[in-house]
């Protein structure tokens, strides 16, 4: 009889390609996320998955969840060909199913992708919710604050564009404000080109799930959550605009309104404001910080 | 970039709403007329008015776009 370590319990003959610009598949927000796309009902389903990045998604979804076929796109237009080879590595018998949209496209924003959209059952994604540290207008709300960037924070590591969006260009969105504004710029989209499709979201709850609901509400949908994991904090990750919010409420009637969930302890038992948090990484760059990871499904109302 | 003088808040409840003001008003570069401000109808103005202090006296809250026109 075979033994089966938990550390080979992959359903995958090979492990996929993962180079730097890629956001890690091992991290703990693919796993949320992918325990998330398990129960989101995927089977027989036609789906979009907004920012392929590995493809990692896109082989759990055919080959775990049973979709029929799957749609992908990246703003990084290495990511589709890197995407498309690492399903052939992971779910040959699959790869046939994932039909690319190639090319750089920024949310849906090319015919071709919103013609897929149109098609679509169910909409996923986990893209970026902290604003780019260096924005402009960002920057000058932050020193309105009186909040340095931690050092370092403005660095750009090899997968920056997984991590941050360009805050300025999505303040037309109403969320924008809280750093939403990418997340609900696509809400609005699928809103407009797919209005039957589900959404089912990975967000890093930093500024609590209660205000991400009230987002997908506010865009016409009802939202569920689906799955929830407490994970590190990324540590090249800023949380300096976490800080700025808190500050620019303090004294205000509605400071107790929004307070950032960060986690002195991997179970979740010791809140920590973004403020707290930040004194702590400012103390010890290295210190073991917490958030919450939840997958967010949002039925069209 | 310049900001657009007149932000949508609508659909927002009150701390947000809050921060959304204050970031549209640090990117300002016209600060001569007030910031136009749509809300809900069912927004307290009063109490969002306190909480911007100062600031309050640089905008312009109303929940029908219409009403801006007739400010300014």
């Amino acid at each position: 009889m075979l033994e089966e370590s938990s550390e080979t319990s992959s359903p995958y003959a090979s492990d996929p390609e993962t180079p730097g610009f890629a956001f890690d598949p091992d991290d703990p927000w693919t796993q949320t996320f992918q325990e998330g796309l398990a129960r989101a009902d995927l089977k027989d389903k036609t789906v979009y998955e907004v920012g392929v990045g590995t493809g990692i998604n896109v082989a759990f979804i055919l080959q775990s969840c049973g979709a029929r076929r799957v749609y992908g796109s990246d703003l990084d237009p290495r990511l589709v060909v890197l995407a498309e080879r690492n399903i052939k590595i992971l779910s040959p018998e699959h790869a046939k199913h994932f039909k690319p949209v190639h090319g750089s496209v920024s949310l849906v924003d090319t015919d071709e992708a919103r013609e897929k959209i149109a098609k679509t059952d169910v909409v996923i994604a986990c893209i970026p919710q902290v604003g780019e540290p260096s924005d402009e207008r960002l920057t000058a709300f932050r020193e309105a604050q009186s909040i340095e960037l931690a050092e370092g924070a403005g660095d750009e590591a090899e997968d920056h564009i997984a991590h941050y969006y360009p805050w300025s260009l999505f303040d037309q969105y109403p969320y924008n404000s809280v750093g939403l504004g990418l997340n609900e710029a696509l809400m609005r989209r699928i809103r407009e080109h797919a209005p039957k499709a589900e959404l089912v979201m990975n967000f890093g709850c930093r500024i609590g799930t209660e205000i991400i609901c009230e987002c997908f509400e506010a865009n016409g949908y009802k939202p569920e959550k689906i799955a929830s994991k407490i994970v590190l904090q990324h540590s090249g990750t800023d949380i300096s605009f976490f800080v700025s919010l808190e500050k620019a409420l303090n004294g205000t009637e509605y400071e107790k309104q929004l307070v950032c969930k960060f986690y002195g302890d991997p179970e979740g038992k010791r809140p920590l404001s973004a403020t707290k948090a930040q004194e702590m990484i400012n103390d010890d760059p290295n210190v073991p910080l917490y958030h919450e990871v939840a997958v967010i499904r949002g039925t069209p109302i | 970039m310049q900001v657009s003088n007149t932000i949508d808040c609508n659909g927002l409840s009150p701390a947000p709403t809050l921060l959304r003001i204050m970031q549209a008003l640090v990117g300002r570069e016209d600060s001569t007329s007030p910031l136009n401000v749509l809300v809900g109808a069912d927004c307290n103005c009063e109490s969002l008015a306190v909480s911007l202090g100062p600031l309050a006296q640089d905008v312009q809250l109303a929940s029908d776009a219409k009403q801006f026109a007739a400010v300014n």
